[in-house]
């Protein structure tokens, strides 16, 4: 149980991404890394489907959306499926942490594929002991299990996305797979 | 052995085959079961327990196996109807199965897009009896699933296990009122051992239970003993008393709807913080009491932890799938639905006084301001 009220977690990673941040995507990955570097929200994470997940979180947004906290906007992608467009309101708590607010609006730059792709393969290190030893590459598991978004390169464009974020400034280093 | 609420306690207590689904792929990859398979090739019981483990649809094998549609679904609604004896939810699993295509979907993350993959969609005449599937299914969760009497019955055996565990677990099985060669006690000794896992089933924990009344654990062995006796804990519906003090406003739309959704869902999580905080100053020897929170939307929208394979796609005039939450206003419309209960035993009114007292006293305004 997070220490804090997941509404307003999710409301203030909004705002700590510059105002706006774009698809569940890209808000559950952006969470999950910013708690990895150590900026301690509490949320559990569950590998759901396409990677960590916490159900905290998404409910948290539709409670935040639910209170005019952060104003929600479905969108229909060109591939036909939709997203979510999260923007601030008058009502959004503000950031408090300068460091942080620098890794999330980063974060939240990187493609969503490749968010997600660079999440699952930390994810598989904390969780799976993928630590790279023989059989065990982070990101070898993460391209097996999403065999069609790890290809066309966007493997090795969520790796030095994750590099990047790794020599930003955190309370703890992200694990060392990239 | 009760498999979700079993699934529960494994996760809480480090179990990992208390996870049905990691029974199954071990059996599948290296039992009797796998010698089988080998029959059809030799890695086809590896891609077969592959499908298993998965849990999410990836292709359209995937989504036979895990799905808002899936084989499992079809199956557990029509047992679980008849078993409990509730009339409605019934469907027309004939017609849904005789209407599934497969077509070319395109899939992505976000905004983004990744490619096409092949996955199972329902022909345009069975769209209404989707429609009734997805209702019925969501309907049997306040009817069956979520009934009161279930999830007491799940938390006090949720409550049983998470005592019993610790026992056997630091030398004292002697207290659980089971030998020492029980199958549970066998499991929680040696939990990694498949053998010891699959030697679990609820026939096994109903025998159980007449040992564990004489449990010199007094948490263990009333727990027992109300399971035994469906003697279940009673329960005060928090959220139905939030939402009789906040009824819904006539004509309200969407956005007025979602805003009373949400402070209800604040003000029970309040209640809920401080009726337990409360509960935990109390002597170890007071009653126990049970706290229940869960939700079930009546179709999983398309979300990030979903992928288009996970959703019902009905082909539409123009050849292209589509979402049944886009093109159904009944599902489109449906909320989810929500639990906020506490049990609370029958000569517990300690614990009834203060819940109430919280609950008088909780209402106040729901901040937006940070703290």
């Amino acid at each position: 149980m997070p220490a804090h009220d997941p509404h307003q977690i999710a409301a203030r990673f909004v705002r700590e991404a510059g105002g706006q941040l774009v698809g569940r995507t890209r808000l559950q990955k952006v969470a999950y890394l910013t708690q990895l570097a150590g900026f301690g929200d509490d949320l559990d994470f569950e590998y759901r489907h396409y990677g960590p997940f916490s159900e905290d979180l998404a409910t948290g947004m539709e409670i935040a959306a639910g209170l005019g906290m952060i104003k929600e906007e479905e969108k229909r992608a060109e591939w036909g499926g939709r997203y979510s467009v999260y923007q601030t309101t008058e009502q959004t708590p503000p950031a408090v942490d300068a460091t942080r607010s620098a890794f999330v609006a980063a974060a939240a730059k990187i493609g969503a594929i490749e968010l997600e792709l660079a999440a699952t393969a930390a994810f598989l290190f904390v969780t799976e002991g993928c630590d790279g030893s023989p059989g065990k590459d982070p990101w070898q598991r993460t391209a097996e299990l999403k065999p069609d978004k790890a290809a066309n390169g966007r493997l090795e464009l969520a790796k030095l996305a994750y590099r990047g974020l790794a020599k930003l400034k955190t309370h703890q280093p992200l694990p060392a797979i990239a | 052995m009760f498999s979700h609420a079993f699934e529960e306690i494994g996760k809480e207590l480090q179990l990992p085959l208390a996870r049905h689904e990691t029974v199954s792929e071990m059996l599948i990859r290296d039992s009797e079961v796998a010698e089988v398979l080998r029959e059809l090739g030799s890695g086809f019981a590896n891609d077969v327990a592959d499908v298993i483990k998965g849990g999410k649809p990836g292709n359209l094998y995937d989504a036979v196996v895990s799905s808002q549609f899936d084989a499992d679904r079809l199956d557990y609604m029509q047992r679980d109807r008849l078993m409990t004896g509730v009339q409605s939810s019934g469907i027309d699993a004939t017609w849904l199965l005789a209407n599934l295509e497969i077509a070319s979907v395109q899939i992505g993350a976000d905004a983004d897009k990744v490619g096409t993959v092949e996955t199972l969609v329902l022909g345009r005449k069975a769209f209404h009896v989707a429609e009734s599937y997805v209702l019925s299914l969501f309907q049997l969760y306040p009817n069956v699933y979520f009934h009161k009497a279930t999830r007491a019955a799940e938390k006090v055996f949720s409550r049983l296990m998470l005592s019993l565990v610790p026992l056997v677990r630091d030398g004292d099985s002697a207290r659980t009122g089971l030998p020492t060669n029980h199958p549970i006690v066998r499991f929680i000794r040696e939990p990694t051992i498949l053998a010891n896992a699959t030697a679990l089933d609820d026939a096994v924990f109903w025998g159980a239970v007449p040992l564990m009344i004489e449990s010199e654990d007094l948490l263990v062995a009333e727990c027992a003993r109300r399971l035994w006796e469906r003697k279940l804990p009673k329960s005060v519906d928090v959220r139905q008393l939030l939402e009789q003090d906040e009824p819904p406003v006539h004509h309200a739309d969407t956005e007025a709807r979602q805003q009373r959704a949400a402070r209800i869902a604040l003000r029970c999580r309040a209640i809920v913080q401080a009726f337990e905080a409360k509960a935990n100053e109390r002597p170890a020897s007071s009653p126990p009491v049970f706290i229940d929170q869960v939700r079930r939307p009546p179709y999983k929208r398309f979300q990030d932890s979903q992928s288009l394979l996970n959703q019902i796609l009905i082909q539409s005039g123009d050849g292209v799938p589509r979402d049944m939450a886009e093109i159904s206003p009944v599902v489109a419309g449906a909320e989810t639905f929500e639990v906020c209960r506490v049990y609370i035993t029958e000569r517990d009114t300690e614990s009834r006084s203060m819940l109430m007292n919280i609950m008088r006293t909780s209402v106040g305004e729901i901040t937006h301001a940070s703290p």
